[in-house]
């Protein structure tokens, strides 16, 4: 017989039933406070880490810092924001809130892969297999053709230590000479744009800057989606800041600027020059500051004479009145900053473009002050350190292939012989594509970048493919476009699977981290390195290289006494407890071996350069560098009437989309097929309406893609993402003189409807 | 050319392994973690996980809390989205906080337009900052919406749930989803005109925000107001307007008069009058009128609902067929056998339609609690009267020959009043089971969407039962409703609504189907037996069902554009 109380007990059961508020699904999500002194926000159980690790963000140049949640075995099972970091003070944007979830994508490749010459489909082989295939197949090619017929393709997305490993043994180990990577698509120009007028490349500026400007001046910049991290800054700015904002789009950061001054395509370099030409007619130049510190001012002065306000004004489209209030700004303000990057890096004349830049900051006297600068935002993770230690224009360390001493001297600090080191110059990627196209280039290593995809007029690489006699691709997906048409895939582990530094956009070395296991037989792009070298025969070259902090410690060397000095570094520990350490850093005490360094003998974690008015050229002085603007090469005409602008997407997209295709949730924040943006008047007059699928067409090729209407856009203009790879179909293949970049940003084309 | 040389396979293994080797560094990086808590201060960080974006204080009477976002400083990075999914350990495409993007594209503003006001301003050099600005003003205007769950006065999806699996704090005023209590029937998702509820297939439930009450009790604020950088997202305590403002009684498609919240009634289509979303989306520059979302011309075809689909027309279907044979024979004792087997295949199709529901939820176990929402719900209604009219409905074969035969033969013979009853019995199976049929097209014309008005709901539904019970009685009938109710159908064609353009496109082969089938029917009905003009029927509306819920516009708040 029940009792009463069991009988009450199985009725309270039942109305509990009635009403579950507690129970396994529910439990799934209740969120617990972590355990003390992790710094993580509430999580639920099954995501509670054991313990987190500090890792520098591998996407874009921002360089945010991570805290990696890790169980017990040691593995990454999820993220947050690094909150004491100073680069992001605890945010991050959807890529570096979902970075650890690409490594787990079903696509990864876990052997070697070669393709079958019977067959013609690309198999999966041992790691010895594939290391005799290259070996066999590139010594081969160097014999018939030479040992310049070798040459690779690499990245801005790897660590520094990589980057150089990569670059010394190609050049020093197996005789290439023209070797280039992804980092001439994005920041060449400013690489040569510094150079030139500084005496290296060195970017002048500290994030704070963004805080401490009463006037911000961004220039074919979109921060607000493509470093959203940084435009927090902008917003944490207690100044009420006037923010210009040069676009031909009205883009999300011209909508949150206070001025939008959408000029007309390319025509930038005319509105820099007009506006320096007012400045100096209005007397609003720090005269003392140009005598004292640059050389070439009168030349310059007298030079933009021409660029009166009825000159730009017609060619930028934009009224007298806008000239005359962005004079104003720049005229009245006390901090002003200009900030650029990919709208003046990817054009046809883009290296005056940004010098011009350069040159208001000079003549303004907006430069080595707070809150002051010419500033190139980067692009990728590692372009900066792919700048310093790539090895491809510029000898590591940021030394000169041609000079016999600095050769000399890098061997030394290497401990190989000075002979092995080439003297020559090496070709930027748009040589060696066309070296593929001459025959002079017959082999080609590509390694973590999607050519194929990203490459400008990409149409033409897959018929160059076949004229290449072996292809290796090294990446962590055997499904990108260019891994599709390789002779040999070579499995690589990604961002989280390895160890080495990052340098972000204010010269700040950061830590990535090795905290998730590589699938299969993946190996970190340092390890594929090492073992090329022992294969080739080369190893002993690189003994000394034997990890990748070993390697940093070579890298610390090698920038000795160079305006990148970093020998304070002590190792990764330190650059991670310090929350990253910017160039230049010498050891406390240690005596400044450069008088033209301004490196200051305690860490802090916010420097800039230039304080001191002292620049890196022979004279310490900056240089005021111009030339005549020239029109695009392919301007719009009867047959082509729009002018296609391409750029990125949205913040959860990345590049050609290999690894944040690969999260569920990045793919729900952006269009997943191509579109292409009109204006309504245009698209009123094509009887184009929205979602409408079109045919966007170029004299090189051509693309699907439905209509999004905005009048964002102006007439007579159409943009389109670069993260879907038809749209550099159209892409117009004009570059950089100085630079060799692609101008991405302007070609002519067709819009129909499908 | 030289083989792999055993050196070079034997640093292939070292490698390997190397790479296989996770250091469990606690030691040191908790030590990195001390030093770099400690020097938190000195570089301004924003650490404290975002306490400053939350009230201090729990909301009095007559307040709530509510999300806040200041669209000035939202500038689409969406990093909301990303840190809600990670920190709150969703599945891999669950998203509890979605963005989108709104443009007022019909204003006159253009960028030339900027241009061309500035040119005008040129000589009058001093109006040319105030022009400037106003011009900005003017100027194109698109704006990011991020959404989460509005947390409603008055939630349609509490409202709209059967078994009671959502609750609002009677004190913060958190809507609160119970993932352990639901039932996964998925009408939530309907009835939410922010699309907010998302079904988990893994889990067969639907889970959404719950504001993460559990962050703000300690004093944390929610995982997307702490993800965002520039502070757009934040919660804040709003006077509850519930007991001030007449809840309508009907809705007022369109109508925005009395919109308690004029931004989200803007940026989302929907009336806020109709559950009363709580979202505070402020911003120093007024809203341009006649906002588009950048998805408001995709089409997207909604899920089929197939057990639903089956649930619907079988017991319609089979009620008529049981409404025929009770008008066919009203006081008879005993059936004719043409319509005794006519009532078995009609209880057959009610039978199969109640037990397609259960197919269509993803607890199907935890069904038994339908009954819970019955104050509110037109899905428990709808439940608790088509499950209890089965039984009386069933009684109808007490009529049959093989039924006496067998009563006959073994039970005791019955006293005359229960006779009586067990006569009746199918009528009031009939009555609770047309009852349930109104429910059934309440449950969506309940949602408030345009497609699903009552006249379509009940049109159709209502349709179904009439014509298969007019089938076996009168062919010239079945066929003028059948008509009728076509041309019900085809007028959801007409204009530029999503349904229309739905059908219209992507959904034109179902609408074909659905016309072929009729046209072929219209001639049956006046020669074939009822059985195979029955079939053929039932075949047009599982179609005609299937359109209903593919066709269906979806409310949504702006999302990215989409083809």
């Amino acid at each position: 017989m029940p009792t009463l109380s069991s009988l009450r007990a199985s009725f309270d059961s039942a109305l509990l039933k009635l009403h579950a508020r507690t129970g396994p699904m529910t439990s799934e999500l209740v969120r617990h406070p972590a355990a003390h002194g992790l710094g993580v926000p509430q999580l639920p159980s099954r995501l509670t880490p054991t313990t987190t690790t500090r890792s520098v963000c591998g996407f874009c140049s921002t360089g945010c810092s991570l805290t990696v949640h890790r169980d017990a075995s040691g593995q990454a099972i999820n993220l947050s924001p690094d909150p004491v970091y100073p680069v992001n003070l605890g945010m991050a944007c959807p890529k570096g809130w979902e970075a650890l979830t690409p490594l787990a994508a079903s696509d990864r490749l876990k052997t070697p892969l070669l393709r079958n010459t019977a067959t013609g489909q690309l198999e999966p082989v041992s790691w010895d297999v594939a290391l005799a295939a290259f070996v066999k197949n590139f010594k081969a090619i160097q014999a018939a053709h030479g040992p310049h017929s070798l040459s690779f393709l690499s990245t801005g997305q790897i660590v520094m230590e990589e980057m150089a490993l990569l670059g010394a043994l190609a050049k020093f180990g197996m005789g290439m000479l023209h070797i280039d990577s992804n980092t001439r698509q994005c920041m060449a120009t400013s690489h040569v744009a510094y150079k030139q007028s500084f005496g290296f490349d060195a970017p002048p500026f500290t994030y704070a800057d963004f805080e401490e400007s009463d006037a911000l001046i961004f220039i074919g910049a979109n921060p607000c989606i493509a470093h959203p991290i940084m435009w927090q800054r902008v917003m944490m700015n207690k100044n009420s800041p006037e923010i210009i904002v040069v676009d031909p789009r009205r883009t999300e950061t011209a909508i949150a600027g206070t001025l939008h001054v959408p000029l007309l395509p390319k025509s930038d370099l005319t509105l820099l020059y007009g506006l320096a030409h007012l400045l100096i007619e209005r007397g609003a130049v720090k005269q003392e500051f140009i005598d004292a510190h640059t050389r070439n001012f009168a030349e310059f002065a007298a030079f933009v004479k021409k660029f009166t306000p009825a000159h730009v004004a017609a060619a930028t489209g934009l009224p007298v009145a806008t000239l005359e209030r962005i004079v104003e700004i720049i005229a009245t303000k006390q901090r002003v900053s200009f900030w650029w990057t990919m709208g003046v890096n990817q054009g046809h004349e883009s290296t005056r473009t940004a010098q011009a830049i350069i040159n208001l900051a000079l003549m303004t006297g907006n430069i080595g002050r707070p809150g002051t600068g010419a500033n190139s935002i980067t692009g990728q993770c590692n372009a900066m350190g792919s700048r310093l230690f790539g090895n491809a224009s510029s000898l590591l360390g940021g030394y000169d292939f041609a000079n016999a001493e600095h050769r000399a001297h890098v061997a030394g600090v290497l401990g190989i012989n000075p002979a092995v080191i080439p003297s020559g110059k090496s070709w930027a990627y748009d040589q060696i594509i066309d070296g593929i196209d001459t025959g002079a280039i017959k082999g080609l290593w590509v390694i973590a970048t999607n050519t194929a995809h990203s490459w400008i007029n990409q149409k033409r690489f897959p018929e160059l493919r076949s004229k290449l006699d072996f292809l290796v691709v090294q990446d962590m997906y055997g499904t990108t476009e260019t891994a599709q048409m390789a002779d040999l895939v070579l499995p690589a582990a990604g961002w989280g699977e390895k160890d080495g530094v990052f340098i972000n956009s204010e010269r700040r070395l950061g830590v990535a981290r090795k905290v998730s296991r590589a699938p299969g037989l993946a190996l970190a792009d340092f390890a594929i390195f090492k073992l090329v070298a022992e294969a080739w025969g080369c190893g002993e070259l690189f003994r000394r290289w034997e990890s990748p902090e070993a390697t940093f410690r070579l890298l610390r060397e090698l920038s000795r006494g160079q305006p990148c000095e970093f020998t304070g570094i002590e190792g990764y520990d330190h650059i991670q407890n310090e929350c990253g350490i910017q160039w230049p850093y010498l050891a406390t005490g240690a005596e400044t071996p450069n008088p033209k360094s301004q490196t200051p003998k305690s860490p802090s974690t916010q420097r800039r350069l230039f304080a001191d008015g002292k620049f890196y050229t022979a004279d310490q002085r900056a240089i005021f560098l111009f030339d005549e603007p020239r029109p695009m090469p392919e301007l719009p005409d009867a047959a082509y009437p729009f002018l296609l602008n391409t750029g990125r997407g949205s913040s959860a997209q990345w590049h050609t989309g290999s690894r944040t295709n690969k999260s569920d949730v990045l793919r729900k924040l952006a269009p997943t097929s191509l579109y292409v943006e009109i204006s309504p008047a245009d698209a009123a007059r094509l009887g184009i309406s929205a979602n409408a699928a079109v045919t966007v067409s170029s004299r090189r090729g051509e693309a699907a893609a439905f209509a999004v209407i905005t009048a964002t856009l102006q007439s007579g203009q159409l943009f389109m993402p670069m993260h879907f790879d038809a749209v550099n179909r159209l892409t117009f293949p004009a570059f950089d003189p100085h630079s060799r970049q692609p101008s991405y940003k302007a070609c002519a084309v067709r819009i129909a409807l499908a | 050319m030289p083989a792999p040389s055993d050196p070079v396979r034997t640093l292939i293994d070292e490698l390997i392994e190397s790479q296989r080797r996770l250091d469990t560094p606690v030691a040191r990086f908790a030590a990195a973690h001390t030093a770099a808590d400690n020097t938190a201060t000195a570089h301004g960080s924003r650490a404290g996980l975002g306490a400053q974006l939350i009230p201090l204080s729990a909301p009095g009477p007559g307040e709530q809390y509510a999300f806040q976002v200041d669209l000035d400083s939202c500038t689409g990075c969406k990093a909301c989205v990303s840190g809600c999914h990670s920190l709150n350990g969703l599945d891999d495409e669950e998203t509890w906080r979605d963005v989108g993007l709104v443009y007022a594209n019909d204003s006159l503003a253009t960028l030339a337009g900027i241009a061309g006001l500035q040119r005008d301003n040129r000589a009058s050099e001093r109006n040319a900052e105030a022009q400037l600005g106003s011009a900005a003003c003017a100027a194109p205007f698109a704006q990011t919406v991020t959404t989460a769950c509005h947390h409603c006065e008055d939630p349609a999806c509490l409202n709209g749930c059967p078994v009671v699996a959502y609750e609002k704090d009677p004190i913060t005023g958190i809507v609160v989803h119970l993932d352990d209590q639901c039932i996964g029937c998925s009408y939530c998702v309907l009835k939410c005109p922010y699309d907010v509820p998302k079904f988990n297939e893994r889990l067969g439930i639907v889970r959404k925000c719950d504001m993460c009450h559990g962050r703000l009790a300690a004093g944390e604020a929610p995982a997307c107001a702490q993800a965002c950088p520039t502070e757009a997202i934040s919660i804040v305590t709003v006077a509850v307007t519930i007991d001030q403002i007449p809840k309508s009684k009907a809705p007022i498609p369109g109508h925005k008069s009395q919109s308690p919240n004029p931004a989200l009634t803007a940026l989302s289509g929907t009336d806020s009058a109709y559950t009363r979303p709580t979202t505070r989306y402020v911003s120093k520059k007024p809203l341009p009128a006649n906002l588009v979302a950048a998805d408001s011309q995709t089409l997207r075809p909604q899920h089929p609902h197939y057990a639903l689909v089956v649930l619907l027309v079988l017991t319609q279907l089979g009620l008529g067929l049981l409404v025929s044979t009770q008008l066919s024979a009203p006081n008879s004792q005993l059936l004719a056998p043409s319509s005794q087997l006519l009532s078995l295949f009609g209880l057959g199709l009610y039978g199969t339609g109640l037990l397609a529901s259960i197919a269509h939820l993803g607890q199907p176990l935890r069904a038994w609690r339908i009954f819970l929402g019955l104050r509110t719900s037109w899905l428990s209604r709808e439940a608790v009267l088509l499950g209890a009219a089965f039984p009386l409905l069933s009684a109808i074969l007490l009529r049959s020959d093989l039924a006496q035969s067998l009563l006959a033969k073994f039970a005791p013979p019955l006293p005359s009043s229960l006779q009586q009853a067990l006569h009746l019995a199918p009528v009031g199976g009939i009555l609770l089971a047309g009852l349930g049929v109104f429910c059934s097209a309440m449950i969506y014309t309940d949602t408030r969407r345009q497609f699903w008005r009552l006249s379509q709901t009940l049109g159709r539904m209502g349709g179904t039962v009439a014509i298969a019970a007019l089938i076996p009685i009168s062919a010239p009938l079945a066929a003028v409703t059948l008509v009728a109710k076509l041309a019900l159908e085809l007028n959801t064609l007409r204009g530029d609504s999503p349904s229309a353009r739905l059908q219209r496109s992507l959904l034109s082969p179902l609408v074909a189907a659905r016309l072929i089938i009729a046209s072929l029917l219209l001639p049956t009905l006046f020669v074939a037996p009822a059985g195979v003009t029955v079939v053929l029927f039932g075949i047009g509306e599982l179609l005609e069902r299937t359109l209903f819920f593919r066709a269906v516009d979806s409310p949504k708040m702006p999302g990215v554009p989409a083809s």
